[in-house]
């Protein structure tokens, strides 16, 4: 029995040496700000949650962080400031992403000190040097894609937004909106196109090897499609192309566009009208024939059976 | 002559059966597939389950190139085996047995529209084939030339892509692709339709006109629908009429 209790002293002293040491933190920190209802105004009269579901906090790829491996500084005081400096190139970025992260810049450049790689490809991509040159506020970052950083989901998992059944939903929260296309001069019916398209229509059924946005476009690293960088700019597209399609050539690569059919691209347009035309034509022909024909058969049938039957 | 109730002609030869069962079967094998690649709205509750039902987006996507070719190569029989036939003059062309459209199919189709609403007392004599028969049969040159030819194109793009002309590229891929898909959506409602009517709903056919499977028709029908090729018969051939024919 004394052994028996031994054995399990020493499992649950195991099981806290397991427990990152941020755990005890986090669940200081969890104990008001897992209980919070509504939203708080902030300094610049921005109202933001900062209630954290505990429960999908701890089952996301973070949720054996500490907050304030992120959460490194607090401006808005009413917590002590924590110890501990901000690095300088996270403070950097910080002060660079000021444009797009409002709440908290620090905790939002924070991702680069895990994910370096990425957060250097997103700084130098079209979503990045759109916040950090141009400061614009609406463009993408981290956050957009990925969801807030308490909740992220493995890439496989169906509640991840990156993940490939969910990712052109997350593409079209920007581009399928007309008024981000117009700000930026991007094209319309990108997304309406796409699911038009072959890709698109497989897509939708559910194909395993289906392109999606980023099968051609790149993530983090992405660039305009006429930029000399982008795999889908006229010198790469056969390449990018040809990963799935062996073989393709110019001719080929023309085949997706994303453009809407109209005015610039008249033939295929027309085509289709005069197709729906043909199409329509015969098959009203063809309902009106038998239509007909069914109603001369019944009453050749029931009303002229007497000399039907005279005749035999 | 006298037993006209269960006498028979011989219609279609065993090559014509097999060459419309493998039409048909590819036919609908190619409907059924890509149904749901014309339509994959998933707000369409029957998209899910249908390409389930053909073992998912790529498999029907295998079945559906295969049917294809099958059916391309089950057309290029039947145009080699008719023109060796004409050729070898073992198949005749006729005014009363062709299939192919004369001046008085135009006669006939108005005739018989009169003729349904009433405005005309007598049915047209129709030969061998009528008006309608003989768009059925057309209509399968048009299917091929339009959807064999864009589904070809559209099955193999980079080896398409090879013969196409560069000033071609930025229009002709969406050109394809909606003659392969609006026509197949004609071609899918006019079987459904005209097809089925003449075939499967007709009084004297219902259920299913069994001449597809026997490649007979019987001599009440011969006569009723098909007059001039049955005075014809009988013209050139009046023992025959006793002897069902060989296959």
């Amino acid at each position: 029995m004394k052994k028996l209790l031994l054995f399990f002293a020493l499992l649950l002293g195991s099981l806290t040496l397991l427990c990152p040491p941020a755990f005890a933190e986090t669940f200081t920190c969890l104990a008001c700000h897992g209980t919070m209802k509504g939203k708080i105004r902030t300094d610049k009269g921005v109202f933001i949650e900062v209630n954290i579901d505990e429960g999908r906090f701890s089952k996301s790829v973070h949720g054996g962080m500490g907050c304030t491996t992120c959460h490194k500084t607090f401006k808005d005081n009413p917590h002590e400031v924590p110890k501990g400096d901000v690095a300088k190139n996270i403070a950097e970025m910080a002060s660079l992403i000021s444009s797009k992260a409002k709440i908290d810049a620090v905790a939002y450049a924070a991702c680069m000190e895990c994910h370096g790689d990425d957060y250097k490809q997103v700084s130098e991509s079209v979503h990045g040097r759109n916040i950090i040159e141009k400061k614009q506020h609406d463009g993408a970052l981290c956050l957009d894609c990925h969801g807030s950083a308490h909740y992220i989901m493995p890439e496989k998992s169906g509640e991840s937004m990156v993940n490939r059944w969910k990712i052109v939903e997350t593409c079209g929260e920007c581009h399928d909106k007309e008024e981000i296309a117009k700000k930026y001069n991007l094209g319309t019916h990108i997304i309406e196109k796409y699911e038009e398209s072959f890709h698109g229509k497989k897509y939708k059924l559910g194909h395993p090897g289906v392109p999606t946005c980023v099968s051609c476009h790149g993530a983090h690293g992405i660039r305009k499609w006429d930029e000399p960088g982008s795999p889908v700019s006229w010198e790469n597209r056969i390449t990018t192309c040809g990963k799935c399609h062996p073989g393709a050539n110019k001719k080929f690569v023309a085949s997706i566009t994303h453009k809407p059919t109209g005015k610039d691209n008249p033939i295929p347009y027309y085509a289709e009208k005069g197709l729906i035309i043909l199409t329509m034509g015969t098959i009203a022909f063809v309902i009106f024939h038998v239509f007909l024909e069914a109603l001369a058969d019944i009453r050749d049938r029931v009303f002229r059976k007497k000399k039907e039957e005279h005749h035999d | 002559m006298t037993d006209t109730t269960t006498a028979e002609i011989q219609r279609f030869n065993l090559t014509f059966r097999i060459q419309h069962v493998i039409l048909l079967v590819t036919f609908l094998l190619l409907a059924f597939t890509g149904w749901s690649l014309k339509y994959p709205e998933p707000a369409l509750q029957h998209t899910g389950w249908w390409i389930r039902l053909w073992g998912g987006a790529k498999t029907a996507g295998v079945i559906h190139r295969v049917a294809g070719v099958i059916m391309i190569m089950d057309f290029v029989w039947h145009v080699i085996y008719v023109v060796t036939q004409l050729l070898t003059g073992k198949m005749k062309f006729d005014p009363v047995t062709t299939v192919v459209p004369v001046s008085s199919d135009i006669k006939n189709a108005v005739q018989n529209i009169l003729y349904f609403i009433g405005l005309s007392d007598t049915k047209p004599k129709f030969g061998r084939f009528n008006y309608i028969q003989k768009f059925d049969y057309w209509a399968v040159f048009w299917g091929m030339a339009i959807i064999g030819l864009s589904g070809l194109v559209l099955a193999f793009p980079t080896k398409a892509a090879i013969f196409l002309p560069q000033w071609s590229a930025n229009w002709i891929w969406e050109v394809f692709f909606v003659l392969h898909s609006d026509e197949a959506l004609l071609a899918i409602t006019y079987i459904l339709i005209m097809h089925f009517y003449s075939e499967h709903l007709k009084w004297e056919n219902f259920p299913m006109s069994m001449t597809w499977i026997t490649g007979k028709l019987s001599m009440h029908h011969f006569k009723e629908e098909h007059p001039l090729e049955y005075e014809l018969e009988a013209k050139e051939n009046p023992g025959a009429f006793r002897n069902p024919g060989k296959s």
